[in-house]
């Protein structure tokens, strides 16, 4: 067993990654969620060495990451509503179970024949599978009934030497961020089952439910990762309608938040908008729009409104609803825009979709 | 010295002209009739509304005061926090008239306004106020929600604000939800005299001891679910009862947290600012505060001195230009999100 620091010469520590995979040999790799354990899912001996690292009965299914939609089309049965959930909710913390085709390894797929995807938001998991061009299983890297790992050394400690012995390499990414393991989604009956609770919690292809203020934030986060996806040649826009107090500024300031902002972010309500510098290269400013206050279409051209919106910036604009059709249509021609909507379910409990 | 005021932080466009802290005239543009200066109609928070407005308030300001461009020794303009378009207009109408009389000018910050707004006194000198420090302010407004320690004059360390809404948004908002209009925040005062605050039973936001911020979003998520399926006759009906009751939260939380702030701080004197501070319950309810812990209190001595005005932004520059702090007219730029 040897590690390898990933931020030293990535490509050759991916190269190395990548050859041992394909020899059968058991990787520890670092993922969105959290360290996971990597196999060739195809490969029968690989999967064995997987299992018996994991203390786990064959049976209980071991999720997949793949590198996008046709790679997975390979290994599980899509229907309609599942391709509607993988382009909503990929890449993402997400594994999406669906019927399996029965040509991974003895283990992988559940007793049932089922089989989890998951289209990991990581660069490192994406150029690794698109090295390999074929999947590597994503199970995280702990012992059933265990917690996650979010570094080597807490992954390291308690791991007996015979353990030890059947990882190959790992490869540090350091300590990763303390999100959780992804949600899992059972699609099969045609129905949105939830299996396991990760950060994000959906109930459609286009829903996401919050029911707390950090839950909403890790949405923010999900969504505005899924926007600059979109490309950098028109501006994003988030419009964010809801009833009062259902998490429109949280959600803004999330956004700023991830977008590097140190400085607080409260309501704009009063001034109308405030502008936020950002410092990455690629988006140069942050805007947070509040258009509570304005409803008739001379007060959006004193402020110049439309004139915000240019290649570069990023916005939230709370009570979009009051700029009217015209308008709104005129900005989402223009742009990269999302409308997220914010409704109760119960007084602690919100829904927000997202288009 | 006389001193020359320019606010044009939001809504309204405002002059004032000071004898050191002796207002002799304080012109805010939804208070006077201006009108019929350019005829029609007014929108509110546009740049041209604040553009069409600043000259005319300007000379109004100079002539209540019975002086002219030439007497002035200083010019005030709020720099921010506040919209920035409309901060723009302000600062430059500010700027021309430094450059071209030869004026020196300074930068004032809008919150260091509102408490400076205790200090003012009229034509007399009247209320003769020490400066009793460290005091603690209490500043509340539709833009702003913060408890202020003033050190001394210049030395501000904001020890609470809001997290989210300001208690006068979550006010005027609170107004929407019930069918009133823009600004609801004196609506509900008005309906909150006759109504029972203990109609509705609201939850008081960060209860935590520890924290001296504010929130309110959470209050407004009760309130919208308490009465979100009530038909409009029983809203109707029950007005004045659902004011005072979301009113008495929002006072109930500034008040807990100010009296958590007092304990922790030992102020020599407290201060309410800002305009929700023209609120005459919150104001009842702070006279009760400052009792209880034996403590001086300040209040603006007149209403119109707790809402946006010019003059206690002059009142701040002139501690400013004392302080050396001048600006450079040709550099001289907004910043609409500016710390205190």
């Amino acid at each position: 067993m040897f590690i390898l620091d990933i931020s030293q010469n990535y490509n050759q520590v991916l190269r190395q990654a990548a050859d041992l995979i394909s020899a059968g040999s058991l990787v520890i790799f670092p993922s969105d969620t959290v360290y996971i354990l990597a196999v060739d899912p195809t490969n029968q001996k690989a999967v064995d060495t997987l299992l018996s690292f994991k203390d786990r009965w064959v049976g209980k299914a071991i999720s997949v990451a793949v590198s996008d939609v046709d790679m997975a089309k390979d290994y599980v049965q899509l229907s309609a509503d599942t391709k509607n959930l993988y382009q909503n909710l990929f890449p993402g913390p997400f594994t999406i179970v669906s019927p399996g085709l029965h040509r991974l390894a003895t283990g992988i797929e559940a007793e049932n024949g089922t089989l989890g995807i998951r289209i990991p938001d990581s660069k490192y998991i994406h150029d690794l599978i698109k090295l390999l061009g074929k999947p590597i299983t994503a199970t995280s890297a702990n012992l059933s009934g265990r917690t996650p790992n979010y570094s080597v050394a807490t992954f390291l400690h308690p791991l007996s030497l015979k353990k030890k012995n059947l990882i190959s390499l790992i490869v540090d990414a350091g300590k990763l961020p303390r999100n959780k393991p992804s949600t899992v989604i059972d699609a099969v009956g045609g129905e949105i089952k939830i299996l396991r609770r990760g950060d994000l919690i959906t109930s459609s292809s286009e829903t996401l439910i919050s029911k707390s203020e950090s839950e909403t934030g890790k949405i923010a986060q999900f969504l505005l990762d899924k926007a600059k996806r979109l490309g950098q040649n028109k501006p994003l826009i988030f419009s964010l309608s809801g009833d009062l107090g259902c998490g429109k500024t949280v959600f803004s300031r999330s956004v700023g938040k991830k977008l590097g902002i140190t400085q607080k972010i409260l309501s704009p309500t009063f001034v109308i908008y405030n502008q936020y510098p950002l410092s990455s290269s690629v988006y140069k400013t942050f805007y947070h729009f509040d258009l509570y206050r304005l409803d008739r279409e001379s007060d959006f051209e004193e402020i110049s409104f439309l004139k915000h919106f240019l290649p570069g910036t990023i916005s939230c604009i709370e009570w979009p609803e009051n700029m009217g059709k015209n308008l709104f249509q005129k900005i989402k021609k223009n742009s990269h825009l999302i409308a997220v909507n914010f409704t109760y379910l119960d007084p602690s409990t919100r829904q927000i979709s997202f288009s | 010295m006389f001193i020359l005021g320019i606010e044009t932080s939001c809504d309204d466009t405002c002059a004032a002209v000071l004898k050191d802290s002796q207002i002799l005239s304080n012109v805010i543009s939804s208070q006077i009739d201006l009108h019929k200066a350019w005829g029609g109609v007014v929108p509110d928070i546009a740049k041209r509304a604040h553009q069409e407005r600043i000259n005319p308030v300007i000379e109004t300001a100079l002539k209540r005061a019975k002086l002219t461009i030439k007497d002035i020794d200083l010019i005030a303009v709020t720099k921010g926090p506040g919209l920035a378009i409309a901060l723009g207009v302000g600062v430059k109408a500010a700027v021309s008239l430094a450059v071209k009389y030869h004026k020196k000018i300074v930068a004032v910050n809008h919150i260091e306004g509102h408490l400076m707004a205790n200090f003012l006194t009229n034509s007399q000198g009247k209320p003769l106020r020490p400066f009793v420090f460290p005091s603690l302010t209490l500043t509340v407004s539709g833009g702003h929600t913060k408890i202020v320690l003033i050190k001394k004059i210049g030395d501000y360390e904001v020890i609470g604000e809001t997290l989210d809404d300001a208690a006068g948004e979550a006010l005027d908002k609170s107004a929407k939800l019930l069918g009133l209009g823009y600004p609801g925040g004196p609506v509900i005062e008005r309906l909150s005299l006759k109504g029972d605050s203990t109609f509705l039973k609201l939850p008081t936001p960060i209860a935590d001891k520890k924290i001296l911020d504010y929130s309110f979003s959470g209050l407004k998520t009760a309130f919208y679910y308490q009465i979100k399926d009530w038909p409009k006759v029983k809203i109707n009906k029950h007005l004045a009862d659902l004011a005072a009751s979301f009113q008495s939260a929002v006072f109930a939380t500034l008040i807990r947290k100010f009296s958590l702030a007092v304990e922790k701080y030992h102020p020599a004197c407290l201060m309410l600012s800002g305009g929700v501070a023209a609120n005459l319950t919150l104001r009842t309810k702070m006279r009760h505060l400052a009792k209880t812990y034996k403590l001086p209190l300040y209040l603006p001595f007149k209403k119109e001195l707790n809402t946006d005005n010019a003059a206690m932004i002059a009142l701040a520059g002139f501690y400013q230009a004392k302080r050396g702090d001048y600006a450079n007219p040709n550099i001289l730029d907004i910043d609409s999100r500016a710390e205190l």
